[in-house]
């Protein structure tokens, strides 16, 4: 005969305002099986947990029951109170009389008799537990991080220093992403390749970084600590150990007029070409889709000339597969496509330009050294109109949410221009300033206050062009929406930051979830950021939401930290909660009569094929098998399954009937 | 007629098949199934109108299996039973051969690409009396059907003849077998009726070939083949796929598309 103890938590005030906890403890005396039942103020104070363990003790109990708040709060807290005790953790469960009673209920008789029926629910449960023992995996103790930009860098850089070997995997030629082609950065307008580019040649010489440039995932299989990462090296066309990065064969391609990616089309680049000077690594690629060589057959101008010979025509793609422990996602994101934005003019009228245009603008290593110049005659703007949101917070043509760093890039270009054109003015049309952050507010109020930008609250309704000048039309919403109209020079759009492209395939290659917009999803939004919910893979950086840099090293360090922890162990423990087949003696050996419809149905693949041979090697029946190191304990398999042959450890179908069956 | 006798008797001489499973004659003009395992008794066959039952149900019995390869008389339903099994995981290529009877002509298929191409043309098989019933029943209101399945059902006496009749149930121990816990009441009431079919239903939804068997077998006579046929028709409707369409079918019930029509599920 079962012995069970219940013990029933006042929370406070939290339960034992609304239910009567004093009736539920001696409404559980009266249930079968259940021969102690106390209430008490605090369980999962200490005194509470001496309670808890040294009734296991006294009254030689072999179940407990603790009815309190949700198991997602306390239930490790009293599974290893009853592990002190020395009663298997697994015989432990928890009636959750806050969430799912106290706090959505009004006090009376009826709050307490449901509270009531949530104990005996538990009581039957927990007389069908079995005790079950954790599930060990072995590590493997190297990490992949997917993506070149600064939260790939900064993840690969804080694992590596914690001593894991780490394989970086970046799609472009060129480490570097997205904060190598930003000229300053906001709040303290230091210049973004000089902070950035150390981290770059770090993480090129770090001996425990392998670097693949213009490499792409193609598949990952496996499960947390045993991943297998297929991995295609697209052809570079160059032997990588011959090049020495010389730039003879940039300067001798005969094709020119390329628009050049880093540039944001704003220069040409020639068919083979290093990104940028500061490229890591510093060799060149060839474009095949322009090499003259590839479109006629003919040229091989860089073969000629390069003097280490290093130039591979023939060279082909190579697809390698890679052990790996665990994985960070830290692809980035895209800005928004404004084309279908007509009012504002973008891509008709050539001054009209996005962000990162002026990013390259005002760069340093852009392709007017720095200087700001519109783009359609190489004139220096004396009038620069900034329109932030273009496409953020625009449910009807853009995206619902607010990108979060076009606030502040956009003090950041209209305080440039003002210093680099003095005389020039800048204004911004604005919905809101959105500036919190440290030192961000004080950032926005100096674009302001010293550096003379105005701020003018209202959307803009069109930009068209008049007599050789771009006319700017909108409201000034805090003067009682009156109509403005600015001839400006040149107009920067704050576009909207946006996944990338592929961002919804990688997810469905790692398994990882995502929302509508095609971030990927954390396992929490507070408690668990940088996890995903495919145990294993972890996040940085925007390719979650939009973050600035200060976030997304502090998030890539986050997923760092998740991966050197994960590492430190030797092994792998996870919770026994996992669905098994049933196995049987022989003839029937199980019940599972193999047709797999439970493996399309398992969202982490942890359905496999076992073949049942006899002693001379003949087949006797192949069943299914589930791999412990990968089942989260869905139970989407049990469901599925027609004959029953798949139970879930903990959650048993004889558990969840018997609970049923007893109210 | 005498073209499938002769095929088989060819079949079963040459050793391609150790067993050809076909029609024979039964008790007046019923037609019950046969099993040939000697080229002269070939001549026992018979393929005439009355032959309706799917003979695929014995495809998976271990007893049937062990004589060897066997070879089918299919009526377009079986066609489509042998290739759902083969989605399932439940019968090889070299296991089968099915000798197809389509519009009165005999073809031998061989292989499950074979099948597939033949089934490919098959119109939809539903009878016009299912058809006409299917279409009643949609019309009815929810209390109206439920009062008319209460009265159907009510007449079950569990004997399980829908179960033990159909091609797609061939698991070793049925849910309505398993006591721990008794998912489904032994006893034949009405509650328990109406869980057993409708779990058979469920079970049967993306899977169901629609041969109309277990409707055939059932000894009281309650149309339960309207039921699965129903089901199946809804996962057509809203997955787009059709039972035993291909022997590399993934279950609509359990796979998850990127393509997925709805929005919610990505």
């Amino acid at each position: 005969m079962a012995r069970v103890g219940v013990f029933v938590c006042h929370c406070g005030e939290n339960i034992a305002g609304t239910v009567d906890v004093a009736a539920v403890a001696k409404a559980a005396l009266d249930m079968p099986g259940v021969v102690h039942a106390v209430d008490y103020k605090y369980m999962c104070s200490d005194p509470g947990q001496t309670l808890l363990k040294d009734a296991i003790k006294e009254k030689k109990l072999d179940g407990v029951v603790v009815a309190a708040c949700s198991p997602r709060m306390h239930e490790p807290t009293f599974r290893r109170a009853a592990e002190e005790a020395g009663i298997n953790p697994f015989l432990c469960e928890m009636a959750n009389l806050r969430e799912h009673c106290s706090w959505v209920h009004d006090k009376g008789a009826a709050t307490t008799e449901k509270a009531i029926d949530l104990v005996r629910l538990q009581v039957e449960k927990v007389k069908r537990d079995r005790p079950l023992q954790p599930i060990r995996v072995p590590i493997t103790k190297k990490a992949l991080v997917l993506g070149g930009g600064i939260a790939g860098i900064q993840a690969a850089l804080d694992i590596a220093n914690s001593g894991n070997p780490v394989l970086l995997v970046e799609k472009s030629p060129s480490i570097g992403g997205h904060m190598s082609q930003l000229s300053e950065t906001f709040p303290t307008l230091d210049c973004s390749q000089c902070i950035l580019t150390p981290r770059m040649v770090e993480v090129a010489r770090h001996p425990l970084i392998t670097l693949y440039t213009y490499s792409e995932l193609e598949k990952l299989d496996g499960f947390i600590g045993n991943f297998k990462a297929t991995i295609r090296r697209k052809a570079r066309k160059i032997d990588e150990k011959l090049c020495n990065g010389c730039g003879v064969c940039q300067q001798k391609c005969p094709v020119k007029k390329i628009p050049d990616e880093f540039n944001e089309g704003l220069s040409f680049r020639p068919a083979i070409y290093v990104p940028f000077p500061q490229a890591v690594p510093n060799k060149p690629v060839i474009d095949v889709k322009n090499c003259t060589y590839y479109k006629t057959g003919k040229c091989k101008a860089c073969e000629k000339l390069c003097p280490t010979k290093a130039i591979r025509f023939d060279q082909e793609d190579i697809v390698e597969v890679h052990d790996v422990g665990a994985v960070v996602l830290a692809t980035g994101f895209k800005t928004m496509p404004v084309g279908n934005f007509s009012e504002y003019g973008y891509g008709k009228l050539k001054d009209v330009i996005d962000g990162m245009k002026f990013e390259r603008l005002a760069s340093a290593s852009g392709p007017t050294g720095g200087a700001i110049r519109r783009p359609s005659d190489g004139k220096e703007p004396q009038h620069v109109v900034f329109i932030a949101c273009a496409g953020s917070r625009d449910r009807l043509k853009g995206v619902p949410y607010c990108s979060k760093v076009c606030c502040m890039y956009t003090a950041k270009h209209a305080m440039l221009y003002r210093h680099k054109v003095h005389g020039g003015q800048a204004t911004v049309f604005y919905m809101d300033i959105r500036s919190a952050g440290k030192n961000y507010d004080e950032f926005v109020r100096r674009a302001i206050e010293e550096d003379g930008v105005k701020y003018v609250r209202g959307r803009v309704s069109r930009v068209y062009e008049e007599d050789g000048q771009l006319v700017v039309k909108g409201a000034d919403t805090l003067l009682g929406a009156e109509p403005v109209e600015i001839r400006a020079d040149m107009v920067v759009l704050a576009t909207a930051v946006q996944a990338q492209n592929d961002a919804e395939e990688l997810a469905q290659k790692l398994h990882v979830s995502y929302d509508p917009y095609k971030f990927f999803a954390e396992a929490h939004p507070k408690l668990r950021p940088v996890e995903t919910n495919t145990a294993g893979v972890f996040l940085a950086g925007a390719c979650q939401a939009p973050r600035d840099i200060p976030e997304t090293v502090a998030q890539a360090s986050g997923a760092a930290v998740k991966v050197a922890g994960l590492f430190s162990q030797p092994t792998l423990t996870r919770e026994p909660i996992i669905a098994v087949v049933d196995r049987q003696p022989p003839p029937v050996f199980s019940s599972c009569v193999g047709c797999f419809l439970c493996k399309s149905a398992c969202p982490y693949q942890a359905i496999e094929e076992e073949v049942i041979k006899n002693r001379n090697g003949d087949v006797l029946k192949v069943v299914a098998k589930v791999n412990p190191g990968l089942c989260q304990g869905c139970g989407t398999c049990v469901s599925t399954c027609r004959t029953k042959a798949i139970d879930l450890e903990g959650f048993s179908n004889e558990q969840v009937f018997a609970e049923l069956m007893c109210i | 007629m005498e073209a499938l006798q002769t095929k088989a008797k060819e079949l079963l001489a040459a050793g391609t098949v150790q067993v050809a499973i076909g029609y024979g004659k039964g008790t007046g003009n019923a037609r019950r199934p046969l099993f040939v395992t000697k080229p002269e008794r070939a001549a026992d066959l018979i393929v005439d109108a009355a032959c309706t039952q799917n003979l695929a149900t014995y495809l998976t019995k271990h007893e049937v299996r062990v004589m060897g390869r066997m070879a089918v008389v299919a009526v377009p339903s079986t066609l489509r039973s042998i290739l759902q099994l083969a989605a399932e995981k439940q019968i090889r290529e070299e296991q089968v051969l099915a000798l197809a009877v389509i519009d009165g002509q005999v073809r031998e298929l061989a292989t499950f690409e074979a099948i597939e191409e033949a089934v490919a043309t098959i119109p939809d098989a539903m009878s016009e009396a299912d058809r006409n019933m299917i279409d009643k029943l949609s019309a009815m209101s929810v209390p109206e059907r439920r009062a008319f399945w209460a009265d159907e059902l009510v007449r079950c006496v569990k004997c399980y003849a829908c179960r033990a009749s159909c091609p797609m149930c061939y698991c070793e121990r049925c849910t309505t077998d398993v006591n721990r816990p008794q998912w489904i009441p032994v006893a034949s009431h009405a509650v328990g009726n109406l869980e057993y079919h409708v779990m058979r239903a469920m079970h049967l939804a993306g899977r169901c070939v629609e041969c109309g068997t277990c409707g055939k077998a059932c000894p009281v006579g309650i149309p339960v083949h309207l039921l699965t046929i129903y089901a199946e028709d809804s996962v057509r409707r809203q997955f787009g796929q059709r039972g035993g369409a291909s022997a590399k079918l993934d279950y609509a019930m359990s796979t998850f598309k990127p393509d997925d029509k709805e929005e919610f599920i990505r």
